[in-house]
């Protein structure tokens, strides 16, 4: 029951992007406690950095790509979208500030192995999907 | 807001949590089957455990929310999307379950080889690049991917 009457390709391409992109920051966040634990598994740091880079940015482009498509269909070049669409719009481009910050920070972590950089990766990734939470949180029940 | 909007709010959260959490136990998985070791293996199986709830509270919520979203909506409940997205539901779970077992298999394995030396093994890798127990797993996250699909393109509505 996600949507009635709404284009179906590009509301499929931003919820599939944006549940990936949810699930990919659930494995960084695992990997990143477990890997707090165990500090000599190099194995867990770089899996959270492969992680960001190949499933967790591609998922924010595809989600991005939908949203706009969709905004453009319903709302045109020139309209003004409700207030959920705003917070959804909020959410994604500065979520991208911090994806790329966390994605920075994490490359630096596996390679050095430094615990400040992994408490950050932690930080940072909790920080995103509390951010992703309320975008959907918003989207969905159509927050004025 | 109202009352269909709270129910949608919580039926699309529970489907947040149930991809979220089949993407994240998907990415570990693929890890534990490119892991060098099998401590390591173990130990990306074992962290598919902490992802389970996740998955567990999205199924359950979607399947509650979605049936009484369909109720408050007055949609007929023998609609094809309906019917459909049932049948995915369960085929999810079932596969889901079944691709769970070989995982656990592979992980009691690479525990005790891991206890035993931690070398790589054949029988192991044997187990982790098994096409049937790792069908359950994609087949689980194609039929979840179907679900998706027919949630947002109701065909038949």
């Amino acid at each position: 029951m996600i949507a009635y009457s709404r284009p179906f390709f590009p509301l499929f391409l931003h919820v599939l992007g944006a549940m990936t992109l949810v699930g990919a920051m659930l494995a960084v966040l695992v990997l990143t406690v477990a890997a707090w634990r165990r500090p000599e598994v190099a194995a867990l740091r770089r899996a959270a950095f492969g992680t960001l880079l190949v499933l967790a940015i591609p998922a924010w482009i595809v989600m991005r790509i939908g949203a706009q498509l969709i905004y453009s269909k319903e709302f045109g070049s020139g309209g003004h979208g409700p207030g959920w669409i705003g917070i959804g719009f909020i959410v994604a481009d500065a979520g991208l500030i911090v994806l790329l910050t966390t994605s920075g920070v994490a490359f630096w972590w596996s390679r050095g192995g430094k615990p400040i950089a992994g408490r950050l990766v932690g930080g940072l990734t909790g920080l995103y999907l509390v951010m992703l939470a309320v975008a959907w949180l918003a989207m969905s029940g159509k927050w004025s | 807001m109202t009352t269909a909007q709270w129910l949608l709010m919580f039926h699309i959260t529970g489907a947040f949590f149930l991809v979220g959490g089949s993407v994240a136990a998907g990415v570990l998985n693929v890890l534990s089957q490119r892991a060098e070791r099998p401590s390591e293996t173990a130990l990306f199986l074992r962290l598919i455990r902490t992802v389970l709830p996740v998955i567990g509270i999205g199924s359950i919520a979607t399947l509650v929310f979605g049936l009484w979203l369909v109720h408050e909506l007055d949609f007929d409940f023998w609609s094809f999307w309906i019917i459909a997205a049932i049948v995915l539901w369960l085929l999810a779970s079932a596969l889901g379950g079944a691709g769970g077992k070989h995982q656990e298999r592979a992980r009691l394995l690479a525990e005790r080889l891991a206890a035993e030396g931690d070398t790589p093994d054949d029988e192991l890798r044997a187990i982790l690049r098994d096409p049937r127990g790792n069908a359950m797993s994609w087949l689980a996250g194609l039929a979840t991917l179907l679900l998706l699909i027919d949630m947002i393109w109701k065909p038949g509505a």
